[in-house]
């Protein structure tokens, strides 16, 4: 089952979402989140933002309405190579910064 | 027949190379006389494989314990090299094989076109009609609630920073022997300026709570799902809408957030019609001249103007859409809609929590900041004696005249416009300087003992939260059940606004700072997603609808004598 869960995301740049996953191992979400959740305790999944992207460096991402609307993705953690954008990316400008 | 003999251990099978060196692990428990107390050598054995660290921490404290761990390392890179994986994911890939066997062959699920509880409210929630209708109506509930719910606390809390927080800082002030500058330093930017949009902290709490409320059940994705049908219009589709209700809490993180959107014109569409919707930061001011002007109909002013938002957005996209920013191929909108779900308590109340520790955050800081500047302002030349006659009231003076054909043209309200731009509660609290500051927030206190303030702080809260209750009944049950000197009380700048503002000119008021340039940090916000010209485009189209939707508003209703 783990194998054939990182074989569907060898070729998804964007990963895909719980939901995604389940429907195309034929399972019920609550049993493809305790498989997700070991990839990702092991290193082999990035959980991501709605766009793909990096959430770990986000400072909302246990807030986050985005990720509330549209849920998390899992990117293969073999083909997450933009970190760095990543972080760029989800550190919004602050009020104060701006200023 | 021997019942027990009909029972045996059940022993999953992990494969011929994994099961092999899991027996030569038992086996190396015996020739090393490893005492594994209460637990099975098989768990053991195939712990140890796996590294658990738990486990190795325990072994390793066994007579001949480090030799097994050695063992069993070994046999675990052995393992890896054959197969490919770390034994932990060998093993629990074999079980959760196994747990997937077990459900396909026992579980029968019903028929896949059974209609669940989802689907039912589903087909009433995004209905074709219904759909657009209930979404407003959502709207409106939440703010009637947000405003009537919240406005016995946000009295409660006016009466406790003007009163005896206030009385407080003046006494310890009048202790210290403070000059009077130091003493119109903290009453009038201080406490004037940070108290006055602290206030709002109440009606933010609750509005947040509802915010999750929405998103936490899962309606949030239905009403993206049903506003696609107006997006389009504007030459967007409803994965816009997202963006768009993240921006009634703040328009950074919601600029940030079209990120989701493929295409760079509608992501650039997007960021120009996101600063259109309301943010928490405008409600302050939505709050204070709402219930200045519109008393028990504060709460549908407050809704009028987030739908006036969603309006301009439309009609400002079909513009955009039809000259600037020409629509690209169309792509398919595909929303994934989860179950509903009863929304976590705790997570509900981390979100109010978080969201409203960022406003209070910003007025610490921010707000304090530009109140303090402002106070600077308002008193240089040193010594001025009246405010109009500062640097800050000369430039608003200046700046008045472009106003004045909105109903609101003196200098106090342009200058706080023009400080609204570092982030729109300065408003709020650049007026409290200028207006409550003129009054005298003292004036009318009588004195009172430390205790009493205390007492009077408590017995306060307790009205308020029995006010609170009630006005909540009456809305749920349709029954009047506040009492009218309730109803009466009134905020010190609320008060203040009366004298400066008829109700028409409070509407074209609370218009402009609707539709007017985003915040400093919205537009930092779309420069860094964006490029300059798009956060200059961003600002000079806002103030110009603004200035326009906010004259024709006031001169139509002069003309029609509502003046």
């Amino acid at each position: 089952m783990l194998a054939q869960l990182l074989a569907l995301l060898e070729t998804r740049e964007n990963g895909l979402s719980l939901f995604e996953i389940s429907r195309q191992m034929k399972a019920q979400p609550s049993a493809v989140q305790s498989m997700l959740d070991l990839l990702v305790k092991k290193g082999r999944l990035i959980e991501a933002g709605p766009d793909g992207k990096y959430c770990a460096a986000c400072g909302l991402e246990s807030n986050c309405q985005l990720l509330a609307v549209h849920g998390k993705r899992y990117v293969l953690a073999s083909l997450f190579s933009n970190k760095d954008e990543a972080v760029r990316i989800e550190s919004p400008v602050s009020p104060e910064a701006a200023l | 027949m021997n019942i027990t003999s009909s029972h045996t251990l059940f022993r999953l099978d992990y494969g011929g190379k994994l099961e092999r060196e899991i027996a030569n692990m038992t086996e190396a428990f015996a020739e090393h006389k490893l005492d594994t107390g209460h637990y099975p050598s098989r768990w053991l054995a195939i712990k140890l494989l796996e590294a658990d660290a738990d486990v190795l921490e325990h072994v390793r404290t066994l007579p001949n314990g480090g030799a097994v761990i050695e063992l069993a390392r070994q046999s675990s890179e052995k393992l890896k090299s054959w197969l490919g994986d770390d034994v932990d994911m060998l093993v629990a890939d074999r079980r959760y094989g196994f747990i997937n066997g077990i459900v396909r062959q026992a579980l029968k699920r019903p028929h896949m076109d059974r209609v669940t509880l989802t689907d039912r409210i589903d087909d009433i929630v995004t209905h074709k009609w219904l759909g657009l209708p209930i979404f407003f109506a959502m709207m409106y509930i939440m703010f009637r609630l947000v405003i009537d719910v919240s406005a016995p606390f946000l009295d409660w809390t006016d009466a406790v920073i003007n009163g005896p927080i206030a009385s407080w800082f003046a006494s310890l002030l009048d202790l210290a022997a403070a000059p009077a500058w130091i003493h119109s330093l903290v009453v009038e930017a201080v406490i004037g300026g940070v108290g006055g949009v602290l206030v709002f902290v109440p009606g933010l709490l609750i509005l947040y709570f509802f915010l999750a409320l929405l998103e936490d059940s899962g309606y949030m994705s239905r009403a993206a799902f049903v506003m696609d049908r107006f997006m389009r219009v504007v030459g967007l589709h409803g994965k816009s809408f997202i963006p768009m209700i993240l921006g009634f809490g703040c328009a950074v993180p919601a600029v940030y957030a079209t990120r989701t959107i493929a295409s760079r014109r509608d992501r650039v569409l997007t960021a120009l019609l996101v600063p259109l919707m309301s943010c928490s930061a405008r409600l302050p001011v939505y709050v204070v001249f709402g219930l200045a002007f519109f008393g028990s109909s504060a709460g549908t002013v407050i809704w009028a103007m987030y739908a006036l938002g969603i309006l301009v957005a439309m009609l400002a996209g079909m513009v955009f859409t039809r000259t600037i920013l020409k629509p690209d191929v169309s792509s398919a909108f595909v929303l994934e809609l989860p179950p509903y779900r009863n929304p976590a308590f705790k997570s509900v109340l981390i979100h109010m929590w978080e969201n409203t520790r960022e406003f209070v955050h910003k007025a610490g800081t921010v707000i304090l900041y530009a109140s303090l500047v402002m106070w600077v302002l308002l008193n240089l030349p040193w010594g001025v004696e009246n405010q109009r006659d500062s640097y800050f009231g000369r430039v608003s003076g200046a700046i008045a005249p472009v106003f004045a054909p909105l109903g609101f043209g003196d200098w106090q309200t342009s200058g706080a416009l023009v400080t609204g731009f570092m982030a729109k509660e300065i408003v709020v609290s650049t007026m409290s300087q200028i207006y409550i500051g003129a009054e005298d927030a003292e004036e009318a206190a009588e004195p009172t003992t430390f205790l009493e303030d205390l007492s009077g702080i408590g017995f306060g809260f307790v009205d308020a939260a029995v006010n609170s209750g009630k006005i909540l009944l009456s809305i749920i049950l349709g029954v009047n059940l506040v009492d009218e000197e309730a109803e009466a009380q009134d905020t010190v700048l609320s008060r203040a606004l009366r004298e400066h503002f008829t109700p028409l000119s409070a509407v074209a008021m609370l218009i402009f700072v609707l539709l007017y340039v985003p915040c400093v940090a919205t537009l930092g916000a779309i420069k860094h997603e964006f490029g300059i010209s798009w956060a200059i485009t961003s600002a000079v189209y806002q103030t110009a609808v603004a200035w326009l939707a906010a004259f024709l508003v006031y001169q139509g209703g002069m003309l029609l004598g509502l003046g």
